[in-house]
């Protein structure tokens, strides 16, 4: 199994200081949290510069630009539900470090991003969600399968798509935990690649034990077959759960620093 | 449909590691696939083979190869020179066995001057090989990384217990290569890198020794090492493994009872020196199957043998 991916979520404009900087170009905030995410270990670094109706495209522009050209042509992710920001991203994207993911598309209105992802050779988060959140493992295996049918249709390789189950929080949908990790085995033993928001889980918990539920759900969802996910890099204890996991699976080779690379 | 072959294909790559200066400077390592999987990859260097000399008259040798260094192996300049002019292997590889604590102990500064005057007299590159006394190989290796500054030698090797002043004399102060040297230990093989890289010593400063076996004498598991650890560097793309390997077979292969058994307590083995022979060449040539980037050996006949063998592979 290859290494765990880490796409890291700290450049997202629901943080006030990304979302001003966004707004006024400002290249400090953004390249600061890129610079502490991949100093982290982060694969990806996801941008997330919301819908940005306005000026979406020449936001995404700047946005890539500033981040691959200060980061060696660091893989990003790119996020917004503004199709035509991800065109303009990928047009701008460098593909010298890893393709483009773009985040996200759906088994509903967004399904076209596919054909997007065809055409520059990018990979992309697939939701297995239509309208909402899927009611049982049902439909999400139905929107995945509709998913791949539009990726093989568009001639996409199936690897390139990183499917979501959607991470449900805990508080609230503790029933529905087990049957996300189950989505999660299932997706995988078609041998097919998955990733999601994981700190969605611990959503309204405490801020002192949100690592804690945080690793603990990576752990699991990782025996299940969970191959990337969208974290804060940040995380000590997250990121080191994850190494660790990534060890007992074989999927990197133990050395007694493992935890410092 | 045409037939479409199946391919691999591996996201990591071994670094390049050149050794020595001017035209004889050799390269190590370059290749993205697995030994010989030209259909898989490509760019790798071939395997280079060296010869081994001593800083001390070779007494444990056996007498034919005595009898061929005996008018030389007094001066270990001479001996190197005579080395490179009659049998030109890619590499020769100093051994300091004078400097043993457990034998002659000879004083570092007096091994100084003995790398430098072989270091002078060649234009092979040189790897300089210690006594394997980790305390006395960092003495050692930080008087002869200054006797030979500017050659770009080999030093074999930093071990988990010395990295630290060997990786800093050799690596850092003088822009040598370091040897990591690890027993036949993945674990260990890629935490010693971790650590040399920690120090500031480049990955591309850096030859793995992953240890050595005689071939029967556990030799499937230093294979089974080889395999693993070029797996993770090929195929997980673990950076802390992209080096390439060196292997002194002859330190091994002539030490075993095949090899050291004389003919009257042995006599249905045949001659002593075929038999290290062809222990040393059936060790070398499987370590180069299954990836070893350089291999040090002590026979000429072996040499000549380990040459038409690389040849014929690629």
């Amino acid at each position: 199994m290859e290494k765990f991916l880490v796409i890291g979520e700290r450049i997202h404009c629901i943080s006030p200081v990304i979302r001003k900087a966004l707004a006024e170009r400002d290249p400090e905030p953004i390249l600061k949290r890129a610079k502490e995410q991949i100093d982290a270990g982060a694969d990806y670094v996801d941008v997330n510069i919301g819908p940005a109706e306005r000026d979406g495209e020449e936001l995404m522009t700047w946005a890539v630009q500033l981040i691959q050209s200060n980061f060696d042509n660091v893989p990003l992710a790119l996020d917004t539900v503004n199709r035509k920001a991800i065109e303009a991203g990928l047009k701008a994207y460098n593909s010298e470090k890893g393709k483009a993911i773009i985040n996200s598309a759906d088994a509903g209105p967004r399904i076209d991003l596919f054909e997007l992802a065809a055409q520059y050779d990018a990979k992309i988060i697939g939701l297995c969600a239509k309208e909402g959140i899927p009611r049982d493992n049902d439909e999400r295996m139905a929107y995945c399968t509709e998913m791949l049918e539009k990726a093989m249709e568009v001639g996409m390789d199936p690897t390139d798509i990183l499917f979501d189950p959607l991470f449900l929080v805990v508080k609230g949908m503790q029933e529905k935990q087990n049957e996300v990790l189950e989505a999660i085995r299932m997706i995988t033993e078609m041998g097919l690649k998955t990733t999601g928001g994981l700190s969605n889980i611990s959503n309204g918990a405490p801020k002192h034990i949100r690592p804690k539920m945080d690793a603990v759900f990576a752990a699991m969802a990782m025996q299940a077959g969970l191959s990337s996910a969208i974290i804060n890099p940040c995380d000590k204890e997250l990121m080191e759960t994850i190494k660790t996991c990534d060890v007992i699976k074989g999927n990197i080779l133990y050395a007694d620093s493992y935890l410092e690379l | 449909m045409a037939f479409k072959m199946s391919v691999q294909g591996f996201k990591g790559k071994i670094g390049e590691v050149t050794i020595g200066t001017g035209y004889k400077a050799i390269t190590l390592g370059g290749q993205n696939a697995v030994a010989f999987f030209e259909a898989e990859g490509e760019g790798a260097n071939l395997p280079k083979v060296g010869l081994e000399i001593l800083d001390i008259y070779p007494e444990e040798w056996i007498p034919s190869l005595q009898e061929i260094y005996k008018d030389v192996a007094q001066d270990p300049a001479q001996w190197a020179k005579f080395v490179e002019e009659k049998f030109n292997p890619d590499f020769i590889c100093l051994r300091f066995m004078g400097a043993d604590p457990n034998g002659l102990n000879k004083p570092v500064e007096e091994c100084a001057q003995i790398a430098k005057a072989v270091a002078e007299a060649i234009s092979l590159p040189l790897v300089i090989a210690g006594t394997n006394n980790h305390e006395k190989d960092a003495k050692l290796f930080e008087k002869v990384a200054a006797a030979v500054d500017g050659h770009n030698c080999l030093f074999l090797a930093a071990t988990e217990d010395n990295y630290k002043a060997v990786g800093a004399a050799a690596g850092l102060a003088y822009q040598h290569k370091v040897g990591a040297e690890s027993s036949v230990d993945i674990n260990l093989a890629k935490q010693l890198n971790v650590l040399l890289g920690q120090l500031g010593v480049k990955n591309e400063d850096v030859v793995m020794n992953i240890g050595c076996a005689a071939a029967g004498y556990g030799f499937e598991y230093l294979v089974s090492t080889m395999d693993r650890i070029r797996l993770a560097a090929l195929g997980q793309n673990d950076k802390t493994l992209q080096m390439p390997v060196i292997t002194p077979v002859a330190f091994e292969t002539w030490g075993v009872k095949e090899s050291i058994a004389e003919l009257e307590d042995a006599p249905e083995w045949g001659a002593r020196e075929d038999r290290g022979i062809a222990m040393e060449v059936s060790t070398a040539a499987s370590i180069i199957t299954v990836g070893s980037d350089a291999v040090i050996l002590r026979h000429p006949k072996s040499l000549e043998t380990l040459r038409t063998f690389i040849g014929a592979l690629v």
